[in-house]
């Protein structure tokens, strides 16, 4: 699976070849996105596409009733493509586009070949990659990438924007990656937690004719165009909705949890069960619990901010607010960039079989909760629970095979041999 | 567990350990001088005295000997002269120290070493290395614990009594699990010696009391050795020494005294030893959880704290990991998960596994009303009878005119919907009637509904049911307590009608084929269906309860029924056709079984089934026998439940939902039954774990090749790269083939399905050999990409079934044991095993097991595949996709395994 010479034309068979799927299901089983759509495992109140335009297209402000809490930018995008019930496969083709432009920016990001060898750091294992052909082709045929595009769900733009951010940075462009960022940061909040290990990238990967010696001065000179250009996007926000309500309501409910609606993570039943004297204490515990990651990883694996990038997305798929199986194929599009450490890994199959398993398990269980009425919502909870087992255990093993490949260069003779994290 | 403190003190000690007997001081010190020994690096002192099985030869059997005395390490020689030198004292105190010699010197040391060493070689194929006195200990531990027994057979925890002499075994599990690289083989050969010797099967190995009272006496070793327990001065434990003794009890000969001081002492030595064990992570144990020898090397390196420091309890569990043998357990234990499955099935029926149903919801109130269906009613009732038989014969318009105009004479609101279905190139049409009765005292969001068919599930005309709802409709219209409304509906079939009329109402129908309700009322809460074809009086009811897709009704609702028919109207009440019931084992087996099959079948049974998908819970009530019922006491059944449903405040929700009746009052809730289903899923992911570390061993050949490299090699063998594209796409595509089936079944005319039927058969046969042909001859799939194949079939399989367990348990557990040989399969390299395990698994083949089926029941195959085409169209019956998607799949690959050549038989026996 070396992928070989990627010619041009293999390269327009992959991205047609995915297009046509997508547009076949859309097509063919004309149910199935509307299906996708209401599937908590796919829309979550802050990326569905059913939230998102009806109140926006009656005149009535979009954040009045507490249901739409997206950015504002995206009513504007939808309400500039033609009427999404009647003539769907424009937005069919937007949300297509959108699949086949983050597959692109994942092919440059496994070209560079960072994912082996950064600035700092070279793996001894390198060789052994996929090429950005094999990779794009997982991210597009992943069921997961599939099910959020036929879904529509919004979270796709951020993944989009994301993969962008990360692509420009390898390639030498900060400003680029950092505009990148913002509006991914726009959009979800959430990837404004990237910036650290998307600074050590950016300043890694500087051009060496321009190449700032100080990564302070580097960071004095690019954190503030991300905040710079968020700025921007708040003012055309307002200048939109006439108000600065979007903003509790877009990144005040991710902040606050204020919507429970259940989802693959972990946040809606422990808040749910929560006794509201203790809500605000536990709130800034699971944020606070989300963002330490960002500074311990950034700091050990300073040699490798993609891995950073990679295990932080990994870990957002797991304990942020709201996340959806979006995230997932966001984090799955990354790992197969360190084809090289998989070796090392050890608890493969185990992840394999325990993410399949619940991605089986967790629909069955929540159709028995909401339908059948058979069950109760322990039995979504409890499958929630196993697939962040499975994506914790997927998280924590690339950790250890990437720490494991760092600590093989510095200690040879230790290579093939058993050794065990403490 | 620390010692009592009170009775702890160091004058005791001091005495305890200055009286010790001369026998065991020598072992002590013999243990301890051996460590020292062992210190130096010259001559490897563990490697030379420790009990291996692959070096015992006629030259070596001193090992048997030496390897009590050798240790690891000094944690593991002092923790082991802790736990050795009560017992041991103890035992030498009870039979004299030249006794204790011949013994520890002879029969109580090597047979267990020759046990062990038979085990470990020809048994277990392995050669791991013991030393250290552990062995003898569980000995002791095993001859004390037969004592107890005799004098205090159990102990009482909870309500549980436990025979005393099961304690050791506990131990060995504890010491097992908890320390690190112990050896549980060389403890429970010490431990079956112990027992045996406890019960006095090796007294004739003693050396004869005389001969050794004449040595004594000749040599006046009492006179010459200091701390000498002589035979005669047997002491039989010595009570009144230690301070848990009791010196009331005196001394019998033959049986040891003092049997409960003595069981308490035994009991704090060895907890105490337990408490050491687990306090510290130091390797105490003998055994070397390695393959080889030369692991034993990397292994006291590693103790000795040159290496990774780490939790060796972690590194114990870790080890048994690379324990080649573990890779020989995966298939007996799947095996055994199958067969525990299938014979938990078994159990059920018992009264220990099953419970008495019960009312559960209590505003349910079943049979607590006075009934008045009758009188007046029943002139009512023959006239309508009188009606409906004039219509018998009449097409669907005509009757539906007629019980129309019966209908809004009563004073309800009627309508009529139309419906259309085509399956198997039939079409099913019809025009259900219904009428809503308003609730006098509700407010129109809550309804039950009273239905009945024209025909029922066997077509024939619902002579009675048909006028019976009639009157009672106008009954229940004079009545001012119902708090729902009541609906009425008339569908002129079992099974499409309702279903239209459902759907329908839930606003899920395709409105091109099932005309929308022109008038509707509140949230359906239940619904009882009448079956009434018998014209004779009747002696009993028959509940039908089984949904579409193996749904239930709540529980509390056949409870309610059969509460009011058995108890308040005094008639029988009979389940799954068990038209006699006499509630035996052999009785309640076939009612669960008869329910598993149809919940597993997944059919629409009655009018009811329809229903139960949108959670309303639903029954079909059929009066049958010869009795002494009429109609009128059939009315006062639908009645008294009516009058219950009324009653609900909310949902049935309190009771089960999965549940399997046996016995009208007799079911096993979820809980009971779910494991067996679970224990057959779980067999197929066993498999398929153990299938994918056995693909990722390397071959035994680059090893033998580089023997000077061997020897350097870490104990694990690093893993194998796996080739997943071929066994991938082999998988992927009996998957997507599956479509091919399904479809084609689901979808021609009924003429034509019998004939496909059989021309698949054949293409089924042809299919794996086709499969495995191509592959084989374009790719040479080697063993690995067999194994990788079979596991990933295998783990889906699991996988769906798992799921599917807990939607429909039935038709996971039919599955399940109908898959179960694919557990088993593997290619071979003699063509005649390919054969015969190509002709067995052909015999268990999908359509092989719809064809045996038809067979049994005298069906036509063509009959069922319509039936299962109707189901998939009408009621949406899954069953189709779990046999045709997940099992046949499973079944293509395990059979393409089955006739696989792996590369490497190939390569050596090339054919030309």
């Amino acid at each position: 699976m070396d992928g070989g010479k990627v010619t041009v034309g293999r390269t327009a068979a992959l991205y047609a070849g995915a297009a046509v799927l997508r547009l076949a299901i859309f097509t063919l089983l004309p149910d199935l996105p509307d299906l996708l759509t209401g599937r908590v495992e796919v829309s979550t109140p802050v990326t569905s596409f059913k939230r998102c335009l009806f109140l926006y297209n009656h005149n009535v402000s979009p954040y009045d009733g507490g249901v739409y809490h997206q950015a504002p930018l995206f009513l504007l995008l939808f309400s500039l493509l033609p009427n999404a019930l009647s003539y769907p496969i424009f937005t069919y083709l937007l949300y297509i586009a959108i699949d086949l432009l983050s597959a692109g920016a994942l092919w440059k990001i496994a070209d560079s070949g960072e994912a082996g060898s950064s600035a700092l750091f070279s793996s001894p294992r390198r060789e052994r990659r996929w090429s950005g052909f094999v990779i794009a082709a997982i991210f597009l045929f992943n069921p997961f990438t599939i099910a959020t595009c036929l879904g529509r769900s919004t979270s796709v733009f951020t993944t989009c924007a994301i993969l962008h951010a990360i692509a420009k940075a390898v390639s030498g462009a900060p400003f680029s990656a950092m505009v990148a960022l913002s509006f991914a940061s726009y959009l979800s909040m959430y990837p404004l937690l990237l910036l650290p290990p998307l600074l050590l990238l950016c300043f890694d990967r500087q051009r060496p004719e321009r190449a700032k010696k100080s990564i302070l001065s580097f960071a004095a000179t690019h954190v503030p165009v991300v905040f710079g250009v968020l700025g921007l996007l708040f003012g055309m926000s307002y200048l939109i909705t006439g108000s600065w309500e979007f903003l509790p309501s877009t990144y005040g409910v991710q902040l606050t949890l204020s919507d429970l609606t259940p989802n693959v993570g972990l946040w809606w039943y422990f808040f749910i069960e929560m006794f509201d004297s203790f809500r605000s204490f536990f709130l800034a515990v699971f944020w606070l619990h989300l963002s330490c990651y960002v500074g311990g990883l950034s700091v050990r694996i300073r040699r490798q901010p993609l891995v950073v990038l990679t295990l932080l997305l990994g870990i957002f798929a797991i304990f942020k607010p709201y996340p959806s199986i979006s995230d997932t194929s966001l984090f799955l599009a990354m790992v197969p960039l360190y084809r090289h450490v998989f070796p090392l890994m050890r608890y493969s199959f185990v992840i394999a079989a325990v993410i399949m398993y619940a991605s089986f398990l967790g629909p069955a269980f929540y159709y028995l909760w909401i339908y059948a009425g058979s069950g109760n919502a322990n039995f979504f909870y409890a499958i929630t629970l196993v697939w962040g087992l499975g994506l914790s255990l997927l998280v924590c093993d690339l950790m250890f095979a990437v720490l494991r490949d760092e600590w093989e260069l510095e200690r040879p003779e230790m290579a093939g041999k058993e050794i065990r994290q403490i | 567990m620390p010692p009592n403190i009170t009775t702890l003190n160091t004058t005791r000690a001091r005495t305890y350990v200055f009286r010790l007997p001369l026998f065991t001081r020598v072992v002590i010190i013999a243990i301890i001088a051996f460590w020292i020994a062992g210190l130096q690096s010259v001559v490897d002192v563990q490697q030379w005295g420790a009990l291996i099985p692959a070096e015992m030869g006629i030259a070596t059997l001193y090992r048997m000997n030496t390897f009590p005395f050798i240790h690891l390490n000094i944690w593991h020689a002092i923790l082991n002269i802790l736990a050795l030198t009560p017992l041991m004292e103890r035992f030498e105190a009870e039979h004299g120290t030249l006794s204790c010699l011949a013994l520890f010197f002879g029969p109580l040391t090597t047979i267990p070493a020759l046990l062990y060493v038979g085990l470990e070689k020809f048994i277990f194929g392995g050669n791991v290395a013991v030393m250290g006195a552990s062995m003898w200990v569980f000995l002791l531990l095993g001859m004390e614990a037969v004592r107890t027994y005799k004098a205090n057979p159990s102990f009482v925890i909870g309500t549980y009594s436990i025979p005393t002499w099961t304690t050791p075994i506990a131990l060995l599990f504890a010491t097992a699990v908890l320390v690190p690289s112990s050896s549980f083989l060389g403890h429970a050969a010490g431990l079956v010696v112990g027992y045996g010797a406890g019960l006095g099967y090796v007294k004739f190995l003693a050396p004869p009391e005389k001969i050794l009272r004449w040595i004594e006496g000749k040599l006046n070793l009492l006179g010459r050795l200091p701390h000498y327990v002589s035979i005669d001065q047997k002491t039989y434990g010595r009570f009144g020494v230690l301070p848990s003794s009791n010196g009331a009890l005196s001394s019998s000969p033959g049986v040891a005294l003092g049997l409960v001081g003595s069981t308490q002492r035994l009991a704090r030595y060895t907890m105490g030893w337990d408490g050491m064990m687990g306090g510290s992570y130091v390797n105490l144990e003998l055994g070397v959880g390695a393959s080889d020898s030369t692991a034993l090397e990397s292994f006291l390196h590693a103790a000795d704290g040159t290496a990774v420091k780490m939790p060796r309890l972690l590194s114990s569990a870790l080890a048994l990991r690379r324990d080649p043998r573990i890779l020989k357990i995966p298939p007996y234990l799947s095996l055994l998960c199958i067969l525990v499955g299938a014979v938990w099935l078994f159990l059920l029926p018992l009264n220990e596994y099953s419970r008495r149903t019960y009312i559960s919801e209590n505003a349910l109130l079943p049979g607590q009303v006075h009934t008045y269906f009758g009188g007046s009613d029943q002139n009512v009732l023959r006239a309508y009878k009188q009606e409906v038989n004039s219509l018998v014969g009449k097409s669907n318009v005509e009757i539906n005119d007629k019980l129309e105009s019966i209908v809004k004479g009563l004073g309800l609101k009627t309508a009529r919907q139309n419906f259309t279905y085509n399956a198997a190139g039939r079409t099913y049409a019809g025009e259900n009637l219904y009428a809503i009765l308003q609730a006098p005292r509700g407010d129109a969001t809550e309804a039950i509904v009273l239905v009945a068919a024209w025909e029922n599930v066997k077509h024939e005309v619902n002579k009675n049911g048909i006028p019976l709802v009639l009157t009672l409709a106008r009954y229940f219209k004079r009545w001012s307590l119902w708090s729902k409304d009541i609906i009425i509906l008339l569908s002129p079939d079992s099974i499409a009608g309702p279903q239209a009329w459902v759907d329908a109402y839930h606003d899920a129908h395709d409105s091109s084929r099932v005309a929308s309700l022109p008038i509707k009322s509140g949230a359906l809460q239940g619904a009882i269906a009448i079956d009434y074809v018998q014209e004779q009086r009747f002696k009993s009811v028959h509940i039908v309860y089984d949904g579409v897709n193996g749904q239930l009704p709540n529980l509390d609702l056949i409870n309610s029924v059969v509460n009011i028919a058995g108890g308040q109207m005094g008639m029988g009440v009979a389940l799954q056709e068990m038209w006699n019931h006499n509630d035996k084992y052999p009785d309640r087996l076939r009612t669960m079984l008869r329910g598993m099959l149809k919940q597993g079948l997944g059919l629409a049974s009655g009018p009811h089934s329809s229903f139960i998908p949108y959670h309303v819970d639903a029954v079909t009530l059929q009066p049958f026998g010869e009795g002494w019922q009429d109609e009128m006491a059939m009315g006062r059944v639908v009645e008294g439940t009516f009058r219950s449903l009324n009653n609900l405040l909310e949902h049935l929700h309190q009771s089960f939902f999965f549940y399997l009746l046996m016995h009208r009052e007799r079911f096993v809730s979820i809980g009971t039954y779910l494991p067996s289903a679970m224990l057959v899923a779980a067999n197929f992911t066993i498999m398929a774990i153990f299938l994918w570390m056995k693909s990722g061993q390397p071959d035994e050949v680059p090893a033998a090749s580089t023997p000077e490299s061997s020897d350097k090699e870490t104990p694990t063998p690093p893993t194998a790269e796996r080739d997943l594209l071929l066994p991938l796409a082999v998988v992927t595509l009996s998957g997507s083939l599956s479509a091919i089936p399904l479809y084609v079944f689901n979808h021609v005319s009924e003429s034509a399905l019998t004939p496909l039927f059989y021309l698949f058969l054949i293409i089924n046969t042809l299919l794996p050999i086709a499969i495995s042909t191509t592959s084989s001859q374009l790719f040479s799939p080697t063993a690995q990409q067999y194994h990788l194949i079979k596991s990933f079939s295998l783990l889906l399989l699991g996988m769906f079934l798992s799921s599917l367990a807990t939607l429909n348990f039935s038709l996971a557990m039919l599955i399940g044991l109908l898959s179960a040989p694919l557990s088993f399969v593997k290619p071979s390299s003699s063509p005649v095993a390919r054969i015969i395990g190509f002709v067995l698994l052909n015999l268990t083949s999908p359509p092989a097991v719809l064809l045996a089926s038809a067979a049994i029941w005298g069906l036509n195959v063509g009959d069922i595949l319509r039936e299962a085409a109707v189901a998939w169209h009408v009621t949406g019956t899954y069953s189709a996709v779990v046999v045709w998607c997940v099992w046949w799949p499973a079944w293509l690959a395990g059979c393409v395994c089955v006739l696989g050549r792996p590369e490497e038989q190939e390569g050596k026996v090339k054919k030309a």
